[in-house]
């Protein structure tokens, strides 16, 4: 008989009302191992890792640790038997220090039970020294990067005895460096004998870090593969059950006049005279390192933010924007990043939603029109494919790939001439990102100009006509879009004045 | 959003339910609806319980005529509602302006309609003081408005002193004129105006329905091309102009502009407004319900008087019937989840 493996998850069910989140779903996870639970968005993956956390309860099914069954355990429960996890949302409290939310609620006392924060920030800066970075324990977490919060998040684990780390989506709020040193840590604490389950649906982080992978897909098991023997379109098969092609560009297509020149545009402190040039039926990518400037600088052109400097010039008419409602009237959309915060009306319809843009023109004389507006949204849902049982459901109510595709849709029917798309596919999942891909293609053979910011390097150069690179709040450089490459990009955005960057701005500063 | 109920709306957002949760929910979320039948059932209740103090034609006109002034207020509590914030110093604006117009009337003997514009014109300068606070120097509205609660009520004493008594037998005609059918002073037709205008404006006209998206998430509001600041500076205004407007009828009323007038009505009126559907957070509410609101508070009190309930009580019912509102509103948001 051999040894019982770290953790055996079996015949696991779960339901939620209405939905069956898991299936009898079954598997083994060996000490030492990094395995990734893998699927899109509402496949059960989250799910299954708050299980073994003990964040859920499972309806059926066995998870055993070390050959011994978990039963009835709470997240303080699982904590207590070395089992942690780091959720999606955070669990940090902005307000204090690092040290003590690494200890937070355990925090070493003193007689008569005062907190003794000597030896608490002492113990912090070691668990932290121990992921091989240097945060001091006495910092405001809100004053942390998101790396640094992440590492703190990590810290907070490690003051169990740890023997399963699971990471829920952790490199979401990651630039690439520090998604790189996080895997280093991630290694190490594998190395140690740490079994990670990692949650993740960017199958590249999946091949750079992984040992094994398991494929949800509504719930169900699609199968554990080893990642040394397997391919990105395997996993992608399994994950949507079908081919999903992600094409690069055919670039070199004629492009039409100008659409938007801007000149010098400065706002400081994250953009220091950067210029661009957008032509109708363009796609241009804006790259760069977070903390680079290209959302401030597209922002400046919206009008979102007031440039301090510089020349703007929309369709050859001078536009110097005050407010976004000035920038839309000179025909320029934009589709920011954070779809939750800025982009939507979660509490309202899909049909509110998609016509806010437009909604003061949607109407009979002075009165609103909702057949009329009903009639655009519904228009909307059928050509971008939007699941949702009717215009009138509540946004909040969408997967995170609808949500974002009403987002889009929002913009484009003010039928822009030159639409800003922060980070397309934020949050979004393989299928529907291949969609929103096709999209903007789509767009674009239409003669619409755009410009996609992404920290996402294979979307860039999916969708790129041309790419742009930003360094410190300037032009970085400049590569055509079917030649590009992952390394040119990187060396264009890290190559201008490291030193300058870290002073600017401290969020690119990571000491993951 | 909880975390927990996240899969569960990914994946198609329905839920199985009892009846009983049904029906609160159905109550919950139509809060016309609940008003409705709690209104009904306290006419009813009070009409058998009370039948020669209560269904009076003198009884009703009185609730009616009481109910006017905080029913104006509410329909601009409303629209700042629905955008997510609020106006504290309603109370006092509605002091000010009725001094205002008192002093021009009845010391400077100006003609009684110069008393109408002058009250409505402080009210507007009142609610545009409000409005550049809050939305140029970005001071939230619980605060700006609290200062201004106590300065609009300091102007008022040291205008005024201890008021203006008589003001003129013309100017009283604005607030004491009854119609010959239903005798219903003046003061009520105005309110029933204000409310029908100000809710057709809210529920049918693109311009004001931009208040519900500002109040949904003011941030994505403004990256929508919305000019948040301009519609809360247009919405304090309106809202002073309808404190203004009550505080003119009230004085008219009385023919005396009275300078601790509406101290404490923006309890009633916020209570009113949020009992009718408006939510803290902004996003939701309609007239229709903030004027039920005011009708069932209305109702509320004089059924307190008809029972001889001590003036004393009043507070403590009305605090209990916000409390109550409040909470129908959190059950409704943990059923969205």
């Amino acid at each position: 008989m051999t040894a019982a493996p770290r953790l055996d998850i079996s015949e696991v069910s779960k339901s939620f009302p209405g939905v069956r989140a898991l299936d009898a779903v079954s598997v083994r996870i060996e000490a030492g191992e990094i395995h990734a639970l893998l699927g899109e968005n509402g496949a059960g993956k989250s799910t299954l890792g708050k299980i073994i956390a003990g964040v859920y309860r499972a309806d059926g099914g066995a998870v055993k640790l070390d050959g011994t069954e978990l039963v009835d355990i709470d997240e303080r429960d699982a904590g207590k038997l070395g089992i942690a996890i780091v959720h999606q949302e955070g669990s940090l409290v902005g307000q204090l220090s690092v040290a003590e939310n690494v200890f937070a609620g355990r925090q070493p006392t003193r007689w008569p039970g005062r907190i003794d924060r000597g030896l608490m920030n002492r113990q912090a800066a070691d668990l932290i020294a121990r992921l091989g970075v240097a945060i001091d324990p006495r910092r405001r977490v809100a004053d942390l990067s998101p790396a640094e919060a992440q590492v703190v998040e990590i810290a907070k684990c490690l003051s169990l005895d740890l023997r399963v780390l699971i990471l829920d989506e952790p490199t979401a709020a990651l630039t690439l460096t520090e998604t790189e040193r996080l895997f280093e840590i991630v290694r190490a604490l594998a190395k140690e004998g740490v079994t990670v389950v990692y949650v993740s649906h960017r199958l590249a982080e999946i091949f750079a870090l992984c040992h094994r992978v398991t494929v949800l897909k509504d719930g169900q098991h699609v199968g554990t593969r080893d990642v040394a023997g397997t391919t990105t379109a395997d996993l992608i098969r399994m994950m949507v059950g079908r081919d999903v092609a992600l094409d690069r560009a055919k670039s070199g297509h004629a492009t039409g006049e100008i659409v938007l020149q801007a000149e010098h545009i400065s706002a400081t402190p994250l953009v220091r005279d950067m210029g661009l040039t957008v032509h109708a039926g363009e796609i241009v990518c804006l790259a760069g390192l977070i903390g680079a400037g290209r959302t401030e600088f597209c922002e400046a052109l919206f009008g979102a933010r007031r440039k301090e400097s510089g020349s703007i010039r929309m369709a050859g008419k001078p536009l110097d924007p005050r407010e976004p409602s000035d920038g839309m009237q000179a025909g320029i959309g934009m589709v920011p990043e954070d779809r939750k915060q800025s982009g939507l009306f979660l509490d309202m319809s899909v049909r509110d939603n998609i016509t806010v843009t437009v909604a003061r023109s949607l109407t009979n004389g002075m009165l609103k029109s909702d057949a009329k507006a009903g009639a655009v949204a519904r228009r909307f849902i059928d050509e971008m494919k939007i699941a949702t049982p009717s215009d009138k459901q509540i946004v909040g109510n969408l997967s995170g790939g609808n949500q974002q595709k009403v987002l889009i849709a929002k913009w484009l029917a003010m039928a822009p001439r030159l639409l800003i798309v922060d980070e397309p596919t934020r949050g979004v999942d393989v299928g529907a990102r291949a969609e929103i891909y096709r999209l903007l293609r789509s767009l674009a053979a239409r003669g619409v100009a755009l410009i996609v910011v992404s920290s996402d390097l294979p979307e860039v150069l999916t969708l790129a006509d041309r790419v742009v690179v930003m360094a410190d709040g300037r032009l970085a450089g400049e590569l055509p879009g079917e030649s590009a490459t992952e390394e040119d990009i990187l060396a264009l955005a890290t190559k201008a004045t490291t030193s300058v960057v870290i002073v600017d701005a401290p969020q690119t500063r990571s000491h993951l | 959003m909880t975390i927990g109920m996240t899969t569960t709306q990914d994946r198609g957002g329905q839920k199985k339910v009892g009846p009983a949760m049904r029906l609160l929910r159905l109550l919950a979320n139509s809060r016309e609806l609940t008003l409705g039948i709690l209104v009904l059932s306290l006419v009813v209740v009070m009409s058998i319980a009370f039948p020669l103090n209560f269904p009076t034609a003198a009884n009703i006109r009185a609730v009616l005529l009481n109910l006017a002034p905080v029913g104006i207020m509410v329909c601009g509590m409303m629209l700042l509602m629905i955008a997510g914030t609020f106006d504290l110093s309603c109370g006092s604006t509605l002091a000010l302006s009725g001094v205002a117009a008192g002093v021009v009337v009845g010391w400077w003997g100006w003609p009684p309609q110069m008393g109408v514009v002058a009250g409505i014109t402080v009210g507007a300068l009142c609610g545009m003081v409000n409005g550049l606070i809050v939305t140029g120097i970005g001071i939230n509205a619980l605060i700006a408005t609290l200062g201004t609660l106590a300065i609009f009520r300091g102007m008022t004493y040291v205008l005024a002193g201890t008021g203006v008594t008589p003001i003129s037998d013309a100017f009283a005609r604005y607030g004491q004129a009854t119609d010959p059918i239903f005798g219903i002073q003046s003061l009520f037709w105005v309110m029933l105006i204000v409310a029908l205008v100000i809710g057709f404006l809210i529920s049918q006209t693109p311009f004001f329905r931009q208040y519900y998206f500002i109040g949904g998430n003011a941030r994505a509001a403004k990256l929508s091309g919305i000019r948040v600041n301009r519609m809360l500076m247009l919405g304090f205004t309106l809202m002073g102009i309808l404190s203004g407007l009550a505080g003119v009828l009230y004085a008219a009323r009385l023919n005396s502009a009275v300078v601790n007038a509406g101290v404490g009505i923006e309890l009633k009126v916020i209570t009113a407004t949020v009992l009718g559907g408006a939510s803290l957070k902004g996003g939701e509410g309609r007239i229709l319900g903030g004027i039920l609101g005011v009708l069932f508070i209305a109702l509320v009190e004089n059924a307190m008087i008809i029972n001889r309930v001590g003036v004393f009580w009043q507070g403590i019912v009305i605090g209990l019937v916000l409390l109550f509102a409040v909470s129908l509103d959190r059950f409704k948001n943990n059923q969205r989840g």
